[in-house]
């Protein structure tokens, strides 16, 4: 079972029943995953904060929901995670490939990876990050959690775990 | 027409319809008019009302959702017609009072003021059932058929501008309690789960 299918199979689990994205290279395959189950609504997105949206009205209709993303897109959306997450405490699930790290080589990405966790920690958002496939059986917790906090909640996803090896 | 007459006229056709309404003049105007708590009403995240709404629209297909916009948060995620056409929700509409200046903070001027047709860029998304409406009589006499259609549509009222501040006062509750109010409000309606059998 590769990894994808693992974070599909964890997302079933803890209930998930729809889900927005918006995609980065990192998660494409987990959003081709989710697009091919008819059993989870899938909605594309023109910008990541309709996802921060739509996954709050879901919050309202009883379905659980999950958000995918990369890091950048993360980035656009935390005034609206801000105002309208934190401001009703509404929980949203995130998932988000965690760029900038020291093994991903991209300059356009080295901003993304010196700052997104200082800035979660100054709006006090939960996050967890999964590195290794067999921290991915974690993710029922992690969605119990945003849950619990009522706030948004960021799954990070690690090059090692998506990528692996590959260049 | 007047902001308040149009959401009046529109208000008094939803039928057991969920409002979703975007922060400012729309939600103000709605409270003033409806005082109605199975509506969400948007403290922030300006532009973002309309994926709210789509998001409740598709986790409750049997609810009708209607989404009582403005020009200036359309302006800021027109992308949202884009995703409203591809996932084309039967029991969505989208109303946008368009009276071309925020309003709320002083009636300063929209951005193309009186140049855009939002309804050519709701058509030009895919949203077929698109139109403008510049009257109250106009739209006494759509609002019945509006009402009945299935969605998406898309219904531009064109209001007067206001000049300086409306002071419509907002809805006497906010945040968090607006949360649980609307929750639960759906679950009892619905016969829905919102929160757990913690409250949470």
């Amino acid at each position: 079972m590769d990894v994808n299918e693992k974070i599909h199979e964890q997302l079933k689990k803890a209930g998930v029943a729809l889900a927005a994205s918006l995609p980065d290279d990192w998660v494409a395959p987990l959003i081709n995953r989710i697009a091919a189950d008819n059993t989870i609504r899938h909605v594309r997105v023109a910008r990541e904060a309709e996802a921060v949206a739509i996954c709050s009205g879901a919050f309202f209709g009883g379905v659980r929901s999950v958000a995918l993303m990369g890091a950048t897109g993360l980035l656009t959306c935390t005034g609206e995670l801000a105002t309208l997450n934190l401001r009703h405490q509404i929980p949203v699930f995130l998932i988000v490939s965690q760029r900038g790290s020291i093994d991903d080589h991209r300059i356009y990405q080295e901003v993304q990876g010196r700052r997104t966790i200082p800035l979660l920690q100054s709006y006090d958002f939960p996050y967890h990050i999964v590195n290794e496939p067999d921290e991915i059986s974690s993710i029922p917790d992690a969605y119990e959690t945003c849950r619990l906090q009522k706030r948004p909640f960021v799954l990070f996803l690690t090059r090692n775990l998506v990528k692996g090896n590959a260049v | 027409m007047k902001a308040r007459e149009a959401t009046a006229a529109v208000a008094k056709h939803r039928g057991d319809a969920v409002a979703v309404c975007a922060l400012g003049m729309a939600a103000n105007e709605w409270w003033a008019v409806t005082e109605s708590e199975d509506a969400f009403y948007m403290h922030g995240a300006m532009g973002f009302a309309a994926s709210f709404a789509l998001g409740l629209a598709l986790s409750l297909p049997k609810a009708p959702v209607w989404l009582i916009n403005a020009d200036g948060s359309l302006c800021m995620n027109l992308g949202c017609l884009l995703t409203e056409a591809s996932q084309a929700p039967k029991n969505l509409k989208h109303f946008v009072i368009d009276n071309q200046v925020y309003q709320t903070v002083g009636a300063l001027p929209m951005v193309n003021q009186g140049r855009t047709d939002y309804a050519a860029i709701a058509r030009g998304a895919g949203i077929a059932k698109a139109r403008t409406i510049e009257s109250i009589d106009e739209l006494e006499k759509a609002m019945p058929s509006i009402a009945a259609e299935d969605g998406p549509s898309f219904t531009l009222l064109r209001v007067e501008a206001e000049t300086g501040f409306l002071r419509t006062p907002p809805m006497t509750y906010e945040g968090p309690e607006m949360k649980y109010r609307f929750g639960r409000a759906l679950e009892k309606r619905f016969g829905i789960t919102v929160f757990g059998p913690q409250g949470y």
